[in-house]
């Protein structure tokens, strides 16, 4: 969930307008940030559940190939309300989502990406009470015996 | 190469003489048969690619095809899509020969002919020593913090060689820093497309992908095609990124490589243990052995197909989405791209990203620049001085005294001190008049590595895991391609890709 939070914060982060008074510039940035927070915990919660496998492209892009879109969505309501006090859809809202779907083929991996990196620092942390960090860090640990493995394996080279 | 000679001997080793099996590859010493660690799960993206994706991230992808798009129209992309498959098919067969055999492709050259091997030592000194990329990314960072990039540059420097030098194992930090910087341009880069772009400009860059054979008559001037050569040469990693690549793959442990100690900092050098003298390899006659392989391979090919691939491909299309957002806003960006210097054409696209949405917008774009830089610095130096010290160890006599680490740190500092008095003293992208050569030397490069893979792999690898017809065709073009691209330009025009 942290890592979901950390990605929305990111992309919240580079969403905020300076361009405007500050209060807008943090409202319009939370407007993209939250959505992003919550499906990137969503995400999280899907494959602590099991329902998902981690660290595997296809069912994260399958994810954010709808939620990216909504959250783009909910961003551009929140922006327009921000602007004329009235919140409201983009023009042609179709487009607006098909266009947001194909771009977040990026952020899916982004996303996978920065989970796996931050997350391998985070889970050995929490793996006494979460089961899902319990099972990646069983999945790492199997890895690990694979380096252990070809540590031994070394060893007799050493006199080369 | 001769699968009849496993069973002979390694001279130097009397203790194992007797029972030592080998592979005989080349002129150089046998490799000794060890065992294949096994390969680990393929679904966590987390692996010597990185590198790769932080040097092919480079200006080729933020700056010189979205010019080129600005130009020509998205059609001229499917240029670009041809580069990037033929790097991925590249890179899977670079690891074919290091995943093998531990060694680097430095090292498979030397195996042909050792004279190749020097080509490509001189030719990483004279492309490689000057801090173009730094620059370019200092030059950004001004842009958005008005420190002067030659103190950027110079303090980056100074960084980068304390850092590596204190580090204890260079590789694993490496790859965890890269591995946020990268993550941190693909999820930002993607949410500013879809802040600014729409469907209209993402149909037409796409679309432009498959456009194959499109080929204006402006881009066949001797103004535009060395540029057009170049861009094709740049999508992806250029120059010899791809041959360096085998080094990271030894060093993160990956096949063969396990067998390889890691090259350390300075500061734990004495930890370090010995550096074998060439490569080893597997029993390819065991089908346990040859079960691992595959699951090698099946790793190998999920990072140059959903890393390397994927995220080059959708980084210059978040690139290319931006710089046509930039041109509607601004119809003028074409004009000056045309008619400017970089830093130009640069202030141009990031004033239009400004327009197309806010001022953070033209910031960030100098950000994301400034953060390629970075990325592409830190993997340079660390690839080069790699390289040159993996050449130097195995085959400047005498240097075996030294220690790899040792030749790392030498290599590493001597870029820097020649990369300080450059940015202090002279142009930071080298003369201008050598600027064709390397650009030459660069392109060559890749259309020799490709002989020298279809030479390592189809030589020197046992049958059972040499490159099928199909693969063997696709690095063949490659060489045609890059080779015959670069001399046409040559004689056709007389100036050497831009």
């Amino acid at each position: 969930m942290l890592v979901g939070a950390a990605a929305g914060l990111i992309a919240g982060g580079l969403g905020a307008f300076v361009g405007q008074p500050i209060g807008w510039a943090v409202v319009t940035g939370l407007g993209l940030a939250v959505p992003l927070m919550v499906f990137g915990a969503g995400y999280a919660v899907l494959v602590a559940l099991g329902k998902v496998p981690a660290g595997v492209f296809a069912p994260a892009a399958v994810y954010w190939v709808i939620a990216f879109p909504l959250a783009l969505l909910m961003h551009a309501a929140v922006t327009a309300w921000v602007i004329t006090g009235t919140p409201s859809l983009p023009p042609e809202p179709w487009k607006f989502l098909a266009f947001r779907a194909l771009v977040s083929m990026g952020f899916a991996i982004g996303f996978l990406w920065m989970h796996e990196q931050i997350g391998r620092f985070w889970w050995p942390r929490i793996i006494g009470h979460n089961p899902y960090a319990r099972r990646v860090v069983e999945q790492y640990t199997h890895l690990a015996a694979a380096l252990q493995s070809r540590k031994a394996a070394r060893k007799p080279t050493r006199s080369l | 190469m001769d699968v009849t000679s496993k069973t002979s001997e390694v001279p130097e080793e009397p203790a194992a003489a007797v029972t030592e099996k080998v592979w005989k590859a080349g002129r150089l010493e046998p490799m000794p048969i060890r065992k294949l660690p096994d390969a680990p799960p393929s679904l966590h993206i987390l692996g010597p690619t990185v590198f790769l994706v932080a040097l092919g991230v480079g200006m080729g992808e933020s700056y010189m095809w979205p010019r080129l798009v600005l130009v020509f129209g998205p059609d001229i992309r499917w240029l670009f899509m041809v580069g990037v498959t033929l790097q991925a098919f590249v890179l899977l067969e670079m690891a074919r020969y290091a995943m093998a055999t531990g060694e680097s492709i430095f090292f498979g050259a030397a195996r042909i002919f050792k004279p190749l091997m020097w080509f490509f030592y001189a030719a990483a000194i004279l492309i490689y020593m000057w801090p173009g990329h730094l620059s370019a990314g200092a030059a950004a960072f001004e842009e958005i913090s008005g420190i002067p990039w030659q103190v950027t540059a110079c303090v980056a420097l100074v960084f980068v060689g304390v850092l590596f030098s204190l580090l204890s194992v260079i590789y694993n930090f490496l790859e965890k820093l890269l591995g946020l910087l990268i993550g941190l341009l693909v999820v930002g880069t993607s949410v500013i497309a879809a802040l600014v772009g729409n469907w209209d400009d993402l149909g037409r860059t796409l679309s432009g992908m498959f456009a194959i054979g499109y080929f204006p008559d402006k881009a066949m001037t001797s103004a535009w095609f060395p540029i057009v050569v170049g861009s094709i040469a740049f999508a992806g990693p250029s120059g010899m990124q791809q041959m360096w690549y085998t080094l990271q793959l030894r060093d993160s442990g990956a096949g063969m490589g396990a067998h390889i100690p890691k090259i350390r900092g300075l500061r734990t050098e004495g930890e370090a243990e010995s550096m074998p003298s060439r490569g080893f390899m597997f029993d390819t006659e065991d089908p346990a052995e040859m079960a691992k392989w595959k699951g090698w391979r099946k790793w190998v090919t999920f990072d140059a197909l959903l890393l390397f691939w994927g995220i080059t491909m959708l980084v210059t299309i978040s690139f290319t989405v931006l710089a046509m957002s930039a041109a509607r806003e601004n119809p003028n960006v074409a004009s000056l791209i045309e008619g400017g210097d970089r830093s130009a054409a640069l202030k141009a696209m990031s004033d239009a990203f400004a327009s197309a949405g806010s001022p953070i917008l033209g910031t960030l774009f100098f950000a994301f620049i400034a953060l390629i830089g970075l990325n592409a610095t830190l993997g340079l130096f660390d690839s080069f001085s790699r390289g040159q010290a993996d050449m130097t160890y195995y085959f400047v006599p005498g240097a075996k005294r030294f220690s790899m680490s040792r030749l790392y740190a030498g290599f590493l500092w001597g870029v820097i001190l020649f990369g300080i008095l450059i940015l202090l003293f002279g142009p930071a992208d080298g003369p201008a008049g050598i600027l064709d050569i390397l650009a030459f030397l660069s392109t060559f490069a890749m259309g020799a590595y490709c002989i020298v893979l279809l030479l390592t792999n189809n030589l020197l690898l046992p049958k059972k895991i040499r490159p099928g017809p199909v693969r063997n065709v696709i690095i063949g073009f490659g060489a045609v391609f890059y080779l015959g691209m670069l001399f046409y330009c040559l004689i056709r025009f007389g100036v050497a890709v831009g």
